[in-house]
């Protein structure tokens, strides 16, 4: 009985592959994010604030929450109304839908960014007329959100799709079978049910829209104080030599990462909302 | 009144139902019954509203209500896994019906509570208010499901395989007290099964379904002692089948004639279907030669399993327990009392 009869059951076995795991994490993951900490706090705590205070650093913080305050609320109504449909309808083409929910994991940013260029730009097929009327998108706002948008609309549908689907419509078809309208339900009957997975959709969607890098980087312009987030912030102080600035604002970044780890877990722990599952 | 007239439904290339005709009457308690796939959860939510036949009509009373959406059709539904609000009190639950209604037919707040408290007491749950959905057992969630369905005053009460989760003790109490309370409340109350047993025990009428056709509709006693099919005989009640030729009213199985009248008049191949039942042992030599194989209880009867005349066919009959269970090994003799015979194209 107690002879292990896998190799997977060898201690030394056991053993080695925890060993592999914990050194990979530690290499790849902890270190930089000391290494983050301590590169900010290099030249000590007044530095370190000055960074963070600096105007341009203010700027692209509140840029940064700007944006993530316009997106992130546009792809919680975009995931859920596509997970909506998705997981309670069936109709022609829902795998293409499902597939097309994908393309910003699968596409490099760049090319994402390129995409509004393309499109919005002095030489793109909508900008002589945009020109024309005053409107600017590219190298300004606008054009950020949309980037923003692009790269961050799978992560609340990606969240909602296998939830909602395991839920059913039971649920809903009995919500209105007692007489309940649609939105009635929607907000009474579906909303409750999807919202731990909502959260940690939210979560998620809003660290990579605040993080985002390569697609708002192409259609920015990188005008300081005016289109830098806090990202293409920190590459700029990075590439003028000013490392210190530089860490000090991505450790912000960092933060962020770790706040919505925490949350994220704490979370899991105190709805027992365990990722891709109902209950 | 609740008919169905001519109802056809598809799902890509699969006929769920194909032209169904159906009267269901007043204070009627009727059952939809067939094996999986034929097509009676999709009749059930045809008539409540929750999916629409491609051809056909729905009338109630006499009114065409084959557009009308679910929560304009004033039914209740009991679905199958119950489909409780789970971040719902049980009082809740049972509340939602009137608290979604407009504001011009809503009731206060203090009487929605009283009515679900009422409804709470009516299916015995009365206390359990403050409960959430989770915490009840399987026997409790089915009664608020029926309460919450029936907060709403339905005329029309449906309800899909609504024993299905529960076990067995649980599910022949539920069946009373359900059967009760619909005479209870003056319900039309129809439900999906396919459990042969629960229709014949609960329903007055019974609906017998296969591949989307309607194959009899009757008591569960006509359905029972004469289906009109073959598939009914096989899936309502136990039956054993003998393939038979058939000569001047008289059934022939490998060589051996049964005595037992033919009804129908037709030669030619055929399937003798007879319940383990309708036989009695023959004494004087005559019968079918019957090899035993095994024997069991079946309450005040001895179910004896074996082949039959010599051949690998596998038949049931019931003897009585005050006998001696026959011996494993043996050979018995018996005759078929009662039986039906259908021709073989229908035998399918």
């Amino acid at each position: 009985m107690s002879a292990p009869s896998l190799p997977g059951d060898a201690p030394s076995v056991r053993l080695g592959l925890i060993l592999v795991a914990v050194l990979f994490i530690g290499f790849f993951l902890v270190l930089p994010l000391v290494a983050v900490f301590a590169q900010a706090l290099a030249k000590g705590l007044a530095a370190y604030g000055a960074a963070i205070i600096e105007p341009d650093a203010v700027a692209a913080i509140k840029l940064t929450l700007l944006v993530a305050a316009i997106s992130v609320p546009l792809n919680v109504v975009f995931g859920v109304c596509a997970a909506w449909a998705v997981a309670k309808f069936d109709f022609r083409g829902k795998s293409i839908l499902v597939t097309l929910i994908d393309l910003p994991f699968s596409v490099s940013p760049v090319v994402a960014g390129l995409v509004y260029v393309l499109l919005f730009g002095a030489q793109g097929w909508f900008g002589p007329w945009l020109m024309e009327h005053g409107v600017r998108i590219i190298f300004a706002v606008p054009g950020l959100v949309l980037a923003t948008i692009l790269v961050t609309f799978p992560f609340v549908a990606r969240e909602l799709i296998p939830l909602m689907q395991e839920q059913g419509r039971a649920d809903e078809e009995a919500a209105l079978a007692l007489g309940a309208s649609g939105f009635r339900t929607f907000l009474r009957v579906t909303l409750p049910n999807i919202k731990w997975g909502l959260l940690y959709g939210v979560l998620l969607c809003n660290a990579r829209a605040m993080g985002e890098f390569g697609a708002v980087s192409v259609v920015s312009g990188h005008l300081r104080g005016l289109t830098n987030t806090v990202p293409l912030h920190v590459e700029i102080l990075y590439n003028e030599y000013n490392f210190a600035a530089a860490f000090a604002v991505a450790s912000l970044l960092a933060l962020l990462a770790l706040v919505t780890l925490v949350l994220k877990t704490s979370l899991e722990w105190k709805f027992g909302y365990s990722h891709r599952s109902a209950r | 009144m609740i008919s169905l007239h001519n109802i056809s439904k598809s799902f890509g290339a699969f006929a769920a139902l194909h032209n169904i005709d159906l009267a269901v009457r007043d204070g009627e308690f009727l059952a939809l019954l067939g094996p999986s796939g034929s097509g009676k959860t999709t009749l059930l939510r045809i008539i409540a509203g929750l999916a629409f036949p491609d051809e056909g009509e729905v009338r109630f009373n006499g009114e065409d209500v084959t557009e009308l959406p679910v929560a304009e059709r004033k039914v209740g539904f009991v679905f199958q896994q119950y489909a409780l609000f789970r971040h719902m009190s049980v009082l809740d639950n049972v509340s939602f019906g009137l608290s979604v209604r407009p504001r011009r037919r809503r009731p206060s707040k203090a009487k929605v509570r009283a009515r679900a408290r009422e409804l709470l007491d009516l299916v015995q749950l009365d206390g359990l208010g403050d409960r959430y959905p989770a915490q009840l057992s399987g026997g409790q969630q089915q009664r608020v499901a029926l309460a919450r369905a029936l907060a709403v005053e339905p005329q029309l009460l449906l309800l899909d395989e609504p024993f299905g989760a529960l076990d067995a003790k649980v599910r022949k109490e539920l069946r009373r007290w359900l059967r009760q309370l619909h005479e209870q409340m003056g319900l039309t109350s129809i439900f999906v099964t396919h459990d042969q047993e629960e229709a014949l025990e609960l329903a007055d009428r019974v609906v017998v379904l296969d591949r989307g056709v309607i194959e009899q509709i009757g008591t569960p006693e006509d359905v029972y002692m004469t289906p009109t099919s073959g598939f009914v005989s096989g899936f309502v009640g136990d039956c054993n089948s003998l393939p038979v030729q058939v000569r001047a009213h008289r059934a022939h199985f490998e060589g051996v004639v049964l005595d037992v009248p033919v009804a129908r008049a037709f030669d030619g191949p055929g399937r003798l279907d007879f319940r383990p039942h309708d036989i009695a042992l023959s004494v004087d030599g005559g019968g079918l030669p019957l090899q035993v194989r095994g024997v069991y209880r079946r309450g005040g009867h001895w179910r004896v399993e074996g082949t039959v005349n010599g051949s690998q066919r596998i038949v049931e009959i019931d003897l009585d327990a005050d006998q001696a269970p026959p011996q494993i090994g043996s050979e018995l003799a018996f005759r078929i009392t009662r039986a039906r015979v259908f021709r073989e194209q229908e035998a399918v």
